[in-house]
């Protein structure tokens, strides 16, 4: 059992230490409201950041980021151009709810369906919310499990410190 | 689904081909790992990762250290700690993937099949994937339409991995086209079952291929799909115990689904039948299974309604015949009702019967405007949902070998109903109520045959949830929860040996510290009839991607639910931690 745990910390130690701009999976199948699939690569801003959220209709905590997030996004847009794609990982129980919760909160983002978690599990995340900010090239440069009050800032600060990156860069 | 796990005894000389890992090739395999692992750490190109492509994953370690309580049910764990734990290692570069993943359990968890016990590699693949074609050799987890006949997947918390192992493929000949095809075996435990299951399904989606409706409106997308599972023969001695069965070698499902849209509305159908496939939990009858979905849904900026319809009879489908309990399901049959969180509102969980149900869920959602009169300052948000189970109306016409029962228009036992309203306010910029009132009807018989005429429960549940932003730093959550049940509590009365009966408080007090740190205290008490006294208290640490987790306290017995799949939770009593972090 020590083996195998210095093996889990070693790959932890390992992984974590250069796999920080790998590029977002191009591949997957996903599928729009409309129930139309298409390929994760269509998930870019124009060579501006992303915000990609794990969220599903029955997880209380990523409502509540949404949510919270809904009232400072027009904000955050005309700072950063940032872009939040919103990616619901509802299996057949639940999914023909997720069009509807999302007109009925009003939520402004553009939502994608991944009913049996494959871009989860291709991105590996474990559970939700899940939050993965891409840079413009659409490599990952962050991300962040769970959700707690506040926990917004810490987002779009990314968001901000890519940018002047970017502008330092020029 | 009956939820109740039952150790699969006589199924494991039906399973071959173990892929666990010698001791010496596991031990090669974790000084190769760790060697790529560490020569791209000190290598100086770090950012592009192995020969140009890129590592990610995660890793989770959980364990359990259980000590007896008589009271609640608990038994000694007699290893002291128990422990869960996994990591995905997954490789990309361009448009080829591999991935693997490293599982154990030594010993499992509380409430995780024994059969579990053990390490090694458990999944492992790899994959070359562009727009218009893909292919996967190894374990994949893939989905037909809602999965009613074929769906692949893993819960980790549940406990549950039905991957199969085998060859995926997709083709994408014209925008709007899918064609998929698969062929394998499922994952059983640590090993493989031998039953092999072969699929197709092709969907199109109207609006990208047919000129004319590019620009419609009106949105269609069909799909059809086609599974069929192998077993070889066996020995089923049938009513008469001087005959055997004469079992089907090979079982088909097929299914048809629409996805249709229209302005504001949305229709989503799928209808499955499957051929005679007596098994061990449909008692090895030969009635043929269907299955029929059905999603009518109406949504508007800040207002939405929608009715869900279900029915299946007997569409349980394995890829063992002979092994009951939740293991080597093919497909997928979600509940019908709502998917509650609360933890009084899961108390007495639905959970689909294969067998037969049907049932109607209708859900309505309703914002109210900031500044009007029930809106308030900050808006109001209102949330009702309602739904009813029932099991099939049948006519019992034989037992195993025959057509076993015929089913005839009416309704049968009532299974499960409730009706729930949520209504969340925002009192002030920094305080926010949800209240929720509750009532339920629980037949016990969804909890296994031998339930079987117990009376109905009925129940209330009324909770408060109150979060309150401190300020910049500090918020605190607070969460009252109340059950009213007519179940009662009778050690000596088998039939009310259920040790959640009887009516409930709970308290529970939530404190963020910053966007890091977090405790949380919380009691689970009976005040009538009742017993136990389930106290909790956990501290979480989270950075990035990286959370750990420690709790101590009491669980209560019950069904773990996630997704209408449950999974027996024995009591607990003690200390649970918990290490994730993605990469």
């Amino acid at each position: 059992m020590k083996r195998i745990l210095i093996t889990l910390i070693a790959l932890v130690l390992g992984g974590v230490a250069w796999s920080q701009n790998a590029k977002m999976p191009q591949n997957i199948t996903i599928k729009t409201l409309d129930g139309e699939s298409v390929q994760s690569s269509v998930i870019q801003n124009d060579g501006k950041p992303v915000i990609i959220s794990f969220w599903a209709t029955w997880c209380k905590p990523c409502n509540r980021e949404l949510n919270t997030i809904k009232d400072l996004y027009e904000e955050w847009q005309e700072e950063t151009g940032v872009k939040i794609v919103a990616i619901s990982i509802d299996d057949a129980r639940t999914v023909a709810r997720v069009k509807p919760h999302v007109e009925g909160n009003d939520w402004p983002y553009e939502v994608y369906i991944d009913q049996n978690s494959d871009l989860k599990r291709a991105m590996g995340a474990i559970s939700v919310p899940h939050t993965f900010i891409l840079n413009g090239e659409g490599e990952i440069v962050w991300q962040h499990n769970g959700y707690q009050d506040g926990g917004e800032e810490e987002v779009i600060e990314v968001v901000r410190g890519l940018l002047k990156e970017k502008t330092e860069d020029k | 689904m009956k939820n109740i796990q039952k150790t699969a005894a006589g199924s494991r000389d039906r399973v071959a081909n173990g892929y666990r890992l010698s001791a010496i090739g596991y031990r090669l395999f974790c000084v190769g790992l760790i060697f790529i692992f560490q020569f791209s750490f000190f290598s100086p190109t770090k950012a592009q990762g192995i020969l140009g492509g890129h590592v990610t994953g995660n890793v989770q370690l959980d364990g359990q250290m259980s000590h007896a309580d008589s009271v609640i049910g608990a038994d000694d764990v007699p290893e002291k700690l128990l422990m869960n734990a996994r990591a995905d290692i997954l490789y990309s570069n361009g448009d080829f993937n591999a991935g693997l993943r490293l599982e154990m359990y030594q010993n499992p968890l509380l409430g995780f099949d024994a059969q579990w016990k053990g390490s090694g590699v458990a999944n492992y693949y790899v994959s070359y994937k562009t727009e218009k074609f893909g292919i996967t050799a190894g374990h994949f987890y893939e989905q037909f339409g809602s999965g009613m006949i074929l769906r692949t997947y893993e819960d980790r918390y549940l406990g549950l991995d039905n991957a199969l192992f085998g060859v995926n493929v997709y083709v994408r000949p014209v925008e709007g086209v899918t064609i998929k095809a698969l062929a394998g075996r499922q994952r059983y435990y640590w090993e493989m079952a031998e039953g092999l299951v072969r699929g197709v399904d092709g969907e199109v989606n109207l609006n990208s291929v047919l000129s004319f409706m590019k620009e419609s409106k009106f949105r269609a997308t069909l799909g059809a799909g086609f599974v069929s599972k192998y077993e070889e023969d066996e020995l089923i001695p049938s009513e008469d115990p001087t005959m055997r069965l004469n079992l089907p070698l090979n079982v088909g499902a097929a299914s048809f689904r629409a996805d249709l849209g229209y302005g504001n509305w949305s229709l989503q159908a799928e209808y499955a039948h499957k051929g005679q496939d007596p098994w061990i939990d449909n008692k090895y009858v030969y009635h043929e299974g269907n299955a029929l979905l059905l999603n009518l849904n109406y949504s508007q900026r800040g207002f939405s309604a929608g009715i869900q319809a279900k029915r299946i009879d007997n569409m349980g489908y394995k890829s063992m015949r002979s092994l009951s309990g939740e293991m080597l399901y093919i497909n997928y049959l979600p509940a019908i009702t709502k998917n509650h969180t609360y933890a009084f509102l899961t108390m007495y969980p639905y959970a689909t019967q294969v067998n037969g149900e049907q049932g109607l869920q209708a859900d309505v959602m309703y914002k109210f405007k900031k500044g009007t009169l029930l809106g308030g300052e900050y808006g109001t948000d209102l949330h009702l949902n309602g739904s009813l189970v029932a099991g099939l109306d049948t006519t019992i016409t034989g037992g195993a070998g025959t057509e076993g029962y015929t089913v005839n228009g009416g309704l049968g036992e009532t299974l499960y109903g409730d009706v729930s309203l949520e209504i969340a306010k925002k009192l002030s910029k920094a305080v926010k109520l949800t209240v929720t009132y509750a009532y339920q009807v629980f037949n016990p018989v969804v909890e296994g045959e031998g339930h079987k005429g117990l009376p109905l429960i009925h129940n209330h549940v009324a909770i408060a949830d109150l979060s309150w932003k401190l300020n910049k730093k500090h918020s605190l959550r607070f969460e009252a929860e109340w059950l009213c049940s007519d179940s009662y509590y009778d050690e000596s009365d088998d039939h009310h040996s259920d040790r959640r009966a009887g009516d409930w408080l709970m308290g529970l007090v939530e404190w963020n510290i910053g966007t890091h740190w977090f405790i949380s205290l919380s009691d689970q008490v009976p005040y009538n009839d009742g017993i136990g006294n389930y106290y909790n208290l956990s501290v979480g640490y989270t950075h990035g991607a990286t959370r750990f987790q420690l709790g101590y306290g009491k669980q209560r017995e019950g069904l773990l639910c996630i997704g209408g799949i449950c999974r027996q939770v024995p009591a607990s009593n003690g200390l649970t931690f918990s290490l994730t972090t993605s990469f």
